[in-house]
């Protein structure tokens, strides 16, 4: 299309048919008609106009730099605008933000540096579609429900009525100022029951309003012809305020009538409440509020005594005693209670046992650490290299070539000689002295135990009591009892310190001294003791190992009683007194792992009374149970004595495992071993896998035929170099009898276990031997042949027993685990400007960032572009100023010039009149 | 005196013999002119003049024969007798580099008479100084001469350009060496001379072996001496270049065996064969074979040598078998041994014994390296297996600790021996058999022959039972056989070297941090026997016990 823009819009206006050649006047008539007929007519001018506009108008829109794109690359329809490649309109969206701009920013900008101002609240004042009528209507009823809204339907002092009232041209719409009484309700109605108040009338009091309107409409329809309507209207209304009035009196009267009633009520409450709670004491009436004025002390005025009460009152309730106290319980709820706290106790027991976490016990930790382990060790493709502790074994034994060719690597060999059990007992007495400077830094801040109700607490406690004296009495003052034991001790701290004090004391009597001691440092006397009384139990731990040393036959129930006592404060102290047995452990496995004494013997025993043994682990227990096993494992015993601590340490381990019956493959070794070396006659072949030692000359019995059995004692325990044939036969004799008797007792423990019966086939068989061989028979005395063919026979019962019991092993009923895929993942619709990533915190960063960049140069940009208007703004301002201002300017010089040009006038023109005169004259 | 000759001429070998011949009457005379000049004057002060004397002019040549005779008078005065010796060192380390002592064939009668009788007071003088040798103050200052005329007969004793090794001289000291009662003495010769020269080490060892073939009975001091000797060569040279140590000068060519590593290394061969054709003691032997890895076999250019020894020793039984078997395996992969039923003897040696014994470590990691392969027979590998957790069961916990990871590893490797854990009864009878009678343990634990214990078909009930070992972590590893096999597998190395003091103290290296758990029950009674008629049961320990509460 050729031409000028002005030609080609002309014709597409001719082509629109906007304009055209020009019309008659009937033509125009005839259109407008038309128009009118299809009002859409006008729109489609509109359309076209605007069409046309557009076309005229290239930078309307923002397009594709290149154009559209091509139908391939795209699956959008192509009619669609986006497919026609229209990004945005410039021009429109300027003129969106010009105009929001102007509304907003410019308003600001005037506002600026101005300050108050009304602000035009009312509703729609703004709002062109509304009609003033809406407007009106619509304020209306805002206005009522406002006010609806604040007044309660029987709030009575609410006589300001004013505001909800329809008010006519500023007057309101009832006249009744002249009452003097805004009070106006429908209860004044005259025809109302009086003193009715209740929600049940409403409905009959509506009725009843319906019904006096409709009369009030009849009465008006008939007044309606006379001319005093006006005052007819106010003497009904006169009425109706009237009765609304008298009916309000009533309602007063009645009210007072019920606060007096109330009155007297409250008058008569302190009896009602002594009647109502019998067993609370009668408070003094001061106290229950009544209304009778406060007895004032004299001396002071009210406000300081009501102080002093509000004083009284918070510090009874800040008293503990205020608290309620827990009823008291019957018998059978403590019964119940006790039953549950050890069904507790024994529920966490079996967790230990089983190895489970405990919460609250010291085993949390490093029990989640295995878990996490394990945890690791289930993950498959988590190959991280081996932890070496994995397993919680140590770093092993340190790699010593040399010396294990030498021989000194005397671990797991056989060949130790036998000095060091003599050696042991001598280092034992030096380094119990030395133990008790250790372990100075322990902390001593562990919780006191539930004060359980032993004897020992009691007895601490009554003493105490009894004692009273004592602990009033100058500390000089010291008192012997009947037994030659003073009543106060100083409380050991080391073990010296002990033998110290307790120099005077029989040792039988020692119990007595350390529960005085115990009840001379209680901790509740004194901050300090708690320390004090801690070291003590260590202390006390030194010295049952040092009696043990020393016993002697008739201090064991000393010692059990020292025990008892370690265990009661180890319930105070469980760290001090772990530490104390771990110590001695520690001496024992530096000193003489192989060579115990007797007070190892009976801390090792104290150990398994104080701690529960049945643990899966045990700080203090496991440690003593592998110095027990490593005795018997290692021990080659030389001596009648080395074989009688075995046989207490047999006995002991197999104690520690009566509960968790865990298998000690060592106590097997050791017995099996002890029989065979001690049996009168060589077994004819082994019996077994488990190692034999070659018995010394000399250890096996013989001749013992008239032998009484007897129990072995902790005097066999010690080294005797010079026994009598007898003394030595009966000490073997009862050496055998106790094994057979551990063996007996160690297959009652263990018949459960899987491999029970490989495990005491040997033992049947050696028993066999020594019971029925002919050499041993002629050898032993015939009760213990007995005892060893009886106890052969049980443990066969149990062996056929557990041969039935046996069932093949299923040890992987696992679920099967799912085996790790390694196929790639594939995106179905995978877009190269989108990222996958598999990362997700680090995909939604990144998005964060992309949005925050986003944001940012938008922001930017419309500061920009507020920038240019507010510039455009203030200039445009500054225009129109110099425009007035030049207007101004020139009104004025116009102003003086023609105030000059008629004085110049004036001057020209009387200057003539002179010059006229002058001629004249 | 000529009975003392003869003596040493029998030890110095044939040729001596023949020159002594020759000169015999030369020498008679001068003797007895020596005689009359030394009867009077104290010793001491004419040796430094005699010395002198000789240093002057070939005149005095006799008093050599003074000095010598001086020397032998060991037993008299052994100080003047050593003084003599270090006048005669002196005088033949200026004789020698003269040429006194060489034979030319251009020289005159005279001459070579006096050269003649020169060597042969030069032999009656090593005879001397080897005697000193058993001489506990003097023995090692007389060692020093004696390597002092070694070095300097070497280099001077012919006329030929290179050293040539006085082999019989040195062979006396040698002998005179083992068989001195001196400690100190051997001590000395090992550290400066046989570890510090590489030369002297291959001339010693050449000695040692023939000493060693050449004597009838070998007291078994000396034995016992070599022995120590041998096991104290421990630093082989890696190669020929690495000798570079020469007390005499190095010789020139290339191809002398002193410069060869493998003739170095055949002498100390040749000597540990010549020592073992004697026999060792049961000790011995053990050290030998702990020590054959590092110190023994490294010196055999062929150790198939070896073989019988070793063999010998695996078939002994015991700890020697034990110690035997890295020699024999060796033998096996290096040198093509073919030892028969490998696997049944190994089997054998899983006596009750190795679990406790302190080359248990030593054995398992061999153990790893034979059942290693996985084409073994998985029956063979089960009775292993089933082997190992019966000796288990009698087994100290840092042996369990090793032995169930590796389980956890052959199971791995042989599938088939999973059974062993996990066995399911297929079909109704068997099941119905099994609930009424039990069952036995199909293993035979006396069969000798791993492929016939039928192992396989049994289970391993010991592992189980151990899972509840009383030391936590004892149990703890063993629980891993039945627990799902997602480890790959275990390295061993972390489980071998455990040991009761070991385990002690991973444990007692745990501070104690949280209180301990306390048995809420107070006893009533410990070591006393409960009353009669009571309810409370008295403890295993008190019936057991008799803590003298009855008395």
């Amino acid at each position: 299309m050729a031409g000028s823009q002005l030609k080609r819009l002309k014709a597409s206006l001719r082509e629109q048919g906007i304009i055209g050649p020009q019309q008659s006047k009937k033509q125009k008539r005839k259109n407008a008609e038309q128009l009118r007929a299809q009002p859409d007519k006008r729109l489609q001018r509109h359309e076209a106009l605007a069409s046309i506009r557009e076309q005229f108008n290239p930078f309307q829109f923002k397009t594709n730099a290149r154009g559209p794109k091509f139908e391939v690359t795209t699956n959008k329809p192509v009619g669609d605008k986006a497919a026609m490649a229209i990004k945005g309109r410039p021009g429109l969206s300027k003129a969106k933000s010009e105009e929001k701009r102007r509304e907003t920013l410019l308003v600001e900008l005037q506002r600026r540096n101005k300050v108050g101002g009304l602000i035009d609240r009312r509703f729609g004042e703004d709002d062109p579609n509304l009609s003033l009528e809406d407007k009106m209507i619509e304020r209306y009823t805002r206005e009522q429900m406002r006010n609806h809204k604040k007044s309660s339907m029987f709030d009575l002092e609410d006589d300001d009525e004013s505001a909800g009232r329809l008010t006519h041209m500023g007057k309101p719409l009832f006249d009744d100022e002249e009452e003097g009484d805004g009070a106006h309700d429908d209860f004044d109605e005259e025809d109302l029951p009086s003193g009715d108040e209740s929600d049940t009338s409403r409905a009959e009091r509506r009725r009843l309003k319906r019904l006096r309107l409709e009369e009030a409409a009849a009465e008006q329809e008939e007044e309606d012809g006379q001319p005093e309507r006006k005052k007819t209207k106010k003497e009904i209304y006169d009425e109706i305020i009237a009765k609304s009035k008298l009916h309000r009196y009533e309602r007063q009267a009645a009210k007072e009538e019920d606060n007096e009633l109330r009155q007297e009520l409250d008058k008569a409450l302190p009896e009602l409440q002594a009647l109502l709670f019998q067993q609370r004491p009668k408070e003094p009436s001061k106290e229950t509020g009544a209304p009778e004025p406060p007895l004032v002390i004299a001396g002071k005025d009210k406000a300081t005594v009501d102080k002093e009460y509000d004083i009284e009152v918070k510090k009874l309730a800040a008293d503990k005693r205020a608290q309620p106290a827990e009823r008291t319980k019957t018998e059978e709820e403590k019964a119940k209670e006790e039953a549950e706290r050890l069904k507790e106790l024994e529920e966490k027991r079996l967790k230990r046992m089983r190895g489970e976490a405990v919460e609250e016990s010291e085993e949390e930790e490093s029990e989640e650490e295995k878990d996490e382990k394990k945890d690791d060790a289930h993950d498959p493709f988590q190959a991280e290299p081996e932890d070496e502790d994995e397993f919680g074994l140590g770093k092993g034994v340190k790699y010593r070539p040399t010396a294990t060719e030498l021989g000194l690597d005397d671990e797991d060999d056989f060949l130790i000689d036998d000095d060091l059990v003599a050696s042991g007992s001598d280092l034992e007495f030096d380094s119990d002295d030395m133990e008790s400077e250790e372990s100075d830094d322990e902390a001593s801040g562990s919780e006191s135990g539930d004060d359980e109700d032993d004897e020992f607490v009691k007895g601490i406690l009554s003493e105490a009591v009894t004692k009273d004296a004592v602990f009033r009495a100058p500390e000089n003052r010291k008192g012997d009892d009947e037994n030659g034991i003073p009543y106060t001790f100083p409380c050991p701290q080391s073990h010296d310190e002990l033998l110290e004090a307790f120099k005077g004391v029989d040792v039988t009597k020692h119990p007595v001294a350390v529960q005085r001691v115990r009840a001379l440092y209680h901790p509740k006397l004194d901050s300090r003791n708690k320390e004090k009384l801690g070291r003590f139990s260590e202390v006390l731990v030194q010295h049952v190992a040092y009696l043990g040393d020393r016993f002697e036959s008739n201090w064991f129930p000393t010692l059990e009683s020292l025990s008892r006592h370690i265990h009661s404060l180890a319930k105070s102290f469980p760290i001090e007194v772990a530490k104390a047995y771990r110590a001695h452990i520690q001496k024992i496995t530096d000193d003489r792992p192989l060579g115990l004494t007797v007070g190892d013997l009976v801390i090792l025993t104290a150990i398994g009374t104080t701690f529960p043994t049945s643990d899966h682990f045990h700080q203090v227990v496991t440690p003593a149970m592998l110095a027990i096993a490593r005795y018997l494992g290692q021990k080659i015993p030389q001596a009648l004595s080395d074989y009688a601590t075995g046989a207490y340490l047999s006995i002991l381990a197999l104690q520690y495992q009566s509960f968790a019956k865990r298998y000690v493959p060592e106590l097997m070794n050791f017995c099996l071993n002890t029989l065979c070396s001690l049996a009168p006659e060589k077994l004819p072949e082994r019996p077994g896998f488990f190692p034999i030692h070659e018995s010394v000359a000399g250890i096996r019995i013989s001749g013992a035929r008239d032998t009484a059995v007897r129990q072995l004692n902790c005097n066999d325990c010690l080294p005797q170099h010079s026994l009598s044939p007898a003394d030595a036969a009966s000490l073997k004799v009862a050496i055998v009898s106790t094994i057979t008797a551990v063996l007996k007792s160690a297959a009652e423990t263990w018949h459960g276990l899987s491999a029970f019966h490989e495990t005491f086939t040997p033992a049947v068989t050696v028993l066999q031997h020594l019971a029925t061989s002919p050499k041993s028979t002629s050898n032993l005395p015939s009760q213990l042949t007995t005892k060893l063919s009886s106890t052969a026979t049980s443990l066969s019962h149990l062996l056929a027993l557990s041969r039935l019991s046996r069932r093949a092993l299923e040890l992987h009923q696992h679920r099967p685990l799912a085996i790790r895929t390694f196929v790639p993942k594939f995106e179905d619709s995978f877009d190269p400007d989108k990222h996958y990533d598999p990362d997700r915190e680090r995909a939604e960063l990144a998005r964060l960032r992309a949005e925050h960049k986003r944001e940012r140069k938008g922001a930017l940009r419309e500061l920009r572009k507020d920038a240019k208007f507010l510039q455009r703004e203030t200039l445009r301002i500054k225009k129109a100023k110099d425009e007035a201002y030049e207007k101004k300017f020139k009104r004025i010089i116009a102003e003086i010039q023609g105030e000059e040009g008629h004085a110049a006038k004036e001057y020209e023109r009387e200057k003539a009149a002179r010059k006229r005169k002058a001629r004249r004259g | 005196m000529a009975s003392a000759e003869s003596d040493k001429a029998t030890m110095a070998g044939k040729r001596k013999r023949q020159e002594n011949g020759e000169v015999s009457k030369k020498r008679r005379k001068s003797d007895a002119g020596d005689s009359d000049k030394t009867t009077h004057t104290t010793i001491t002060e004419t040796i430094p003049r005699l010395e002198a004397e000789i240093q002057e002019s070939r005149k005095h040549y006799n008093n050599i024969a003074t000095l010598v005779d001086l020397a032998q008078k060991l037993d008299e005065d052994p100080k003047v007798a050593f003084a003599a010796c270090e006048a005669l060192c002196r005088t033949f380390l200026r004789l020698l580099p003269a040429g006194a002592l060489i034979k030319r064939k251009d020289a005159s009668e005279k001459d070579t008479t006096v050269t003649n009788w020169l060597r042969d007071r030069l032999v009656d003088y090593r005879g001397a100084l080897v005697a000193l040798l058993s001489n506990k103050k003097l023995a090692i200052n007389a060692l020093t001469l004696a390597m002092a005329m070694v070095k300097a007969e070497a280099r001077h004793l012919t006329d030929r350009p290179e050293p040539v090794f006085p082999r019989h001289f040195f062979a006396d000291i040698i002998a005179a060496i083992l068989e001195s009662p001196v400690d100190t003495l051997r001590d000395y010769f090992t550290t400066n001379f046989i570890r510090g020269y590489d030369d002297m080490r291959f001339y010693t060892f050449e000695a040692v072996a023939t000493y060693l073939t050449q004597r009838e009975n070998v007291d078994d001091q000396t034995r016992d001496i070599v022995f120590d000797l041998l096991l104290s060569m421990d630093d082989v040279p890696a190669s020929s270049e690495a000798l570079d140590k020469f007390f005499i000068e190095p010789p020139q060519k290339k191809k002398h065996p002193l410069r060869s590593i493998i003739q170095h290394k055949k002498q100390v061969q040749e000597a540990w064969l010549a020592l073992m054709h004697l026999g060792l003691s049961k000790a011995q032997r053990k050290k030998v074979l702990g020590a054959m890895a590092t110190t023994v076999a490294p010196w055999f250019t062929q150790p198939e040598l070896l073989m019988d020894f070793l063999t010998d020793c695996y078939n002994t039984g015991g700890s020697t078998s034990l110690l035997a078997l890295s020699g024999v395996f060796y033998l096996i992969q290096e040198r093509n041994l073919d030892y028969p039923e490998f696997y049944t003897k190994l089997y054998s040696l899983l006596d009750a014994d190795m679990l406790h014994s302190k080359h248990r470590s030593r054995f398992f990691r061999l153990l790893d390296t034979f059942l290693g392969s996985s084409h073994l027979p998985a029956v063979l590998v089960a009775s292993f297996i089933k082997r190992l957790a019966r000796l288990a069961l009698n087994a100290p916990p840092s042996a369990i600790v090793a032995i169930v990871p590796w389980f956890y590893n052959l199971f791995k490797k042989h599938p088939l021996t999973t059974f062993m854990m996990h066995r399911v009864p297929r079909t109704q009878e068997e099941r119905e058999r099994l609930e009424s009678e039990g069952m036995d343990d199909p293993f035979l634990p006396n069969e000798p022959d791993p492929m016939e214990t039928r192992a396989i078909d049994s289970c391993l009930w010991e592992i189980v039972q151990l899972q509840s070992h009383y030391h936590p972590n004892v149990a703890t590893i063993a629980k891993i056989i039945s627990e799902q096999f997602t480890k790959q597998a275990y390295n061993m190395e972390d489980f071998l070297d455990h040991s009761y003091g070991s385990l002690m103290e991973a444990e007692m290296n745990k501070e104690v941090k949280k209180p301990p758990v306390v048995e809420f029950m107070i006893p009533k009674r410990i070591f006393t026997k409960a009353p009669p008629g009571s309810e409370e049961s008295d403890s295993l320990l008190v019936s057991l016990w008799d803590f003298g509460s009855s008395s």
